[in-house]
């Protein structure tokens, strides 16, 4: 891609203006196609991302292989969700290992804010991952701070049809496609829709995880629907 | 070494105001017992020069429950029968050795601690008071009213053993501090409470323990009290750590008139191994113990059993598959889960009936119908039959069911499955 020499200088003064450049110094792969829209060429850790999903089992299962990812051998996933409807041994063909994995259920909803808040806090959490139900402004930028602070990164996960939480680093929603060939039901299909990335361009592919990794798909093997929310 | 017990006798008292009574006795000493449906025993050997002798402390505990409006006698004596007859019948109250005997003799037969029939039968006797009782040879005692009579009199005479069983088993380490003046503000009780806490973690220092489980009990001015405790998962001796723990639940105390003794009480105590700190790393000793304590906040404030670690369990049926252990519980052996036994990301408890179509009897669905959305089926995989463990136990009586992996045609993926009586259920989502 050609840039004037003039447009280079200008996104380089801008990038040094914004503050939290020099944080995102540590980036983790998602897939080929989608780095290249990523910003520094992959997912920024250290903070907020939005996953939404036509069922919470897509945006878990995407968030579970980023959160695989951030942990490596050492770290610590926190998945924090108002019930215990997570059944772990299905987040296996994603790469997690369950040793690493702690799982806190918050019976009362004002306990899950104070907890996401907390965990982001602790510079020994790799990834949280939770479920919640809309955040406004101030809260929201809050949990960004800690999580730039602590260098955890946080996977904010709803329903497609909730309401979108303010300002994260990027938005992201996957879709069940329903592909003609012959996947493994621990190989899903998604249509990946990158929304909102910021410094970022949005797009769509259709990736599917295999070997542990998501690799392209052929459109012509795939037949799209269009986006509906299937009901939990 | 002659042991000291302090009976406690209160006519009219509920069972509910004595349950409460022999906590609140805990400030006296940790061995303390309900005694009957209207009394209480207490070990004091050794406690009583932190009162200022027998006479003093048992000067203060009758003052304390004749403000609190109980009604109560109390007597200190060598062994428990002497002093529970003593509290109910007797006109002296603090009796040791020797003076034993000339205080009981008087007594009548009642305050042996006897079954009615026993006593009916002594007074048809013409046998009235202890002395007369003990003026008969054993022998023929036995042989007239079997063990139990003398049983009891080898009680009260401290030749035979008698048990206590505290309400708690007594804490490894206590520290406590009584207060001239009461005190109601939280500042106030958190400076109380590092003071204890510093004692505390001395004492478990020089001795390489850390502690798992405490409690502190806050007396009020009314005879009232509160206990606040605190678990962590692992065993720690880090004092702010611990008032940061404290802190959230000394908001939610509520100060009455005001506190006057406060007694912090550790449970559980576990050895923690010295850390060795290496000059080249930066605080790796810090770095477990942040995450340590951030699952101790979560605990305390969420309930230790809402914070889990995994476990995978010997079994392929999926309620019992997969434990969520308190991350408390020091950690065991996961099993193995075989890679070609796909599940389900998330699981509805219970499953939901639905309507499945089937082409052939017995064969892979065709149409699904959740509530009111129909799905069309383009592929299937299974049945995966998993059929009830007999060797285990489970509650709920778990029928064969048989297991399908589907995929509708807009990518949507279930697990559903038809249990024996031909009703099909949904019990999960794939990704």
């Amino acid at each position: 891609m050609h840039t004037h020499p003039a447009l280079h200088r200008l996104r380089q003064r801008i990038s040094c203006l914004e503050e939290a450049q020099h944080r995102f110094a540590r980036t983790i792969p998602v897939a080929e196609a989608v780095d290249r829209s990523l910003p520094h060429g992959g997912l920024s850790a250290g903070c907020i991302h939005e996953v939404k999903g036509t069922s919470l089992a897509n945006a878990i299962a995407f968030s579970a292989i980023l959160s695989s990812r951030l942990a490596g051998d050492q770290g610590n996933i926190l998945y924090i969700a108002p019930d215990r409807s997570l059944h772990p041994l299905g987040l296996l063909p994603y790469g997690v290992k369950l040793g690493q994995v702690l799982h806190i259920s918050t019976r009362r909803a004002q306990d899950l804010a104070w907890t996401v808040m907390e965990a982001l806090r602790c510079p020994q959490v790799s990834s949280v991952i939770a479920l919640l139900n809309g955040l406004d402004l101030t809260e929201s930028r809050r949990l960004q701070l800690a999580a730039e602070a602590s260098g955890a990164t946080g996977f904010l996960l709803g329903h497609a049809a909730s309401a979108p939480i303010a300002s994260p680093i990027t938005r992201w929603r996957v879709s069940s496609v329903f592909c003609k060939s012959d996947q493994g039901f621990d190989e899903p299909v998604w249509a990946l829709d990158l929304l909102y990335c910021r410094s970022g361009r949005p797009g769509r592919w259709i990736l599917e995880w295999r070997d542990q990794r998501l690799n392209s798909v052929l459109t012509q093997q795939v037949k799209e629907t269009p986006i509906e929310a299937l009901a939990g | 070494m002659a042991r000291c017990f302090l009976s406690l006798y209160c006519p009219d008292i509920t069972c509910d105001r004595l349950t409460q009574l022999v906590e609140w006795c805990d400030r006296y000493s940790p061995l303390a017992s309900q005694d009957g449906r209207d009394g209480i025993i207490l070990d004091i050997t050794g406690c009583t020069h932190l009162f200022g002798g027998e006479g003093p402390l048992l000067l203060d505990l009758s003052r304390r429950l004749h403000r609190m409006g109980i009604e109560a006698h109390a007597a200190i004596a060598d062994s428990w029968g002497i002093g529970w007859a003593l509290a109910r019948y007797g006109k002296r109250f603090i009796v040791h050795g020797d003076a034993a005997i000339a205080a009981l003799d008087p007594l009548p037969v009642e305050a042996l601690r006897l079954p009615v029939e026993i006593v009916l039968e002594l007074r048809r006797l013409g046998l009235s008071t202890i002395a007369a009782v003990r003026k008969i040879p054993r022998h023929s005692l036995a042989a007239r009213f079997g063990s139990t009579l003398l049983w009891r009199l080898d009680q009260a005479f401290h030749q035979a053993e008698e048990p206590l069983t505290p309400w708690r088993p007594p804490a490894p380490y206590r520290a406590s501090r009584i207060l001239g003046e009461p005190i109601s503000t939280v500042p106030a009780v958190e400076y109380v409470l590092r003071d204890l806490l510093e004692k505390i973690c001395t004492k478990l220092e020089k001795n390489r323990l850390g502690l798992r489980h405490m409690d502190l009990a806050c007396y009020r001015v009314d005879g009232t009290m509160d206990r606040c405790e605190v678990r962590t998962s692992k065993p720690t001796r880090s004092l702010p750590h611990l008032m940061r723990l404290f802190h959230d639940r000394l908001d939610t105390l509520r100060s009455g008139f005001g506190f006057e003794a406060f007694i912090l009480s550790v449970l559980d105590t576990e050895a923690v191994h010295p850390t060795q700190f290496s000059l080249l790393q930066v605080n790796p000793v810090e770095n477990e113990a942040s995450f340590d304590a951030l699952v101790d906040r979560l605990g305390m404030k969420l309930g230790f059993h809402e914070v889990n670690r995994i476990q995978v369990c010997e079994s392929y049926l999926p309620e019992h598959a997969v434990e969520f252990r308190p991350a408390t519980i020091s950690a065991v052996a996961s099993a193995e889960w075989p890679d070609y036994r796909v599940r389900p990301i998330r699981m509805i408890d219970p499953p939901m009936s639905i309507h499945v179509s089937i082409l052939i009897p017995g064969g892979s669905p065709v149409q699904l119908l959740i509530g009111r959305q129909k799905h069309r089926i383009i592929r299937s995989e299974g049945p995966e039959r998993l059929h009830a463990e007999w060797w285990r136990d489970h509650n709920s009586r778990w029928d064969t069911r048989d297991y399908y992996r589907i995929e509708d045609d807009k990518g949507f993926r279930f697990w559903i499955f038809r249990d024996r009586s031909e009703h099909w259920f949904l019990h999960g989502h794939f990704a």
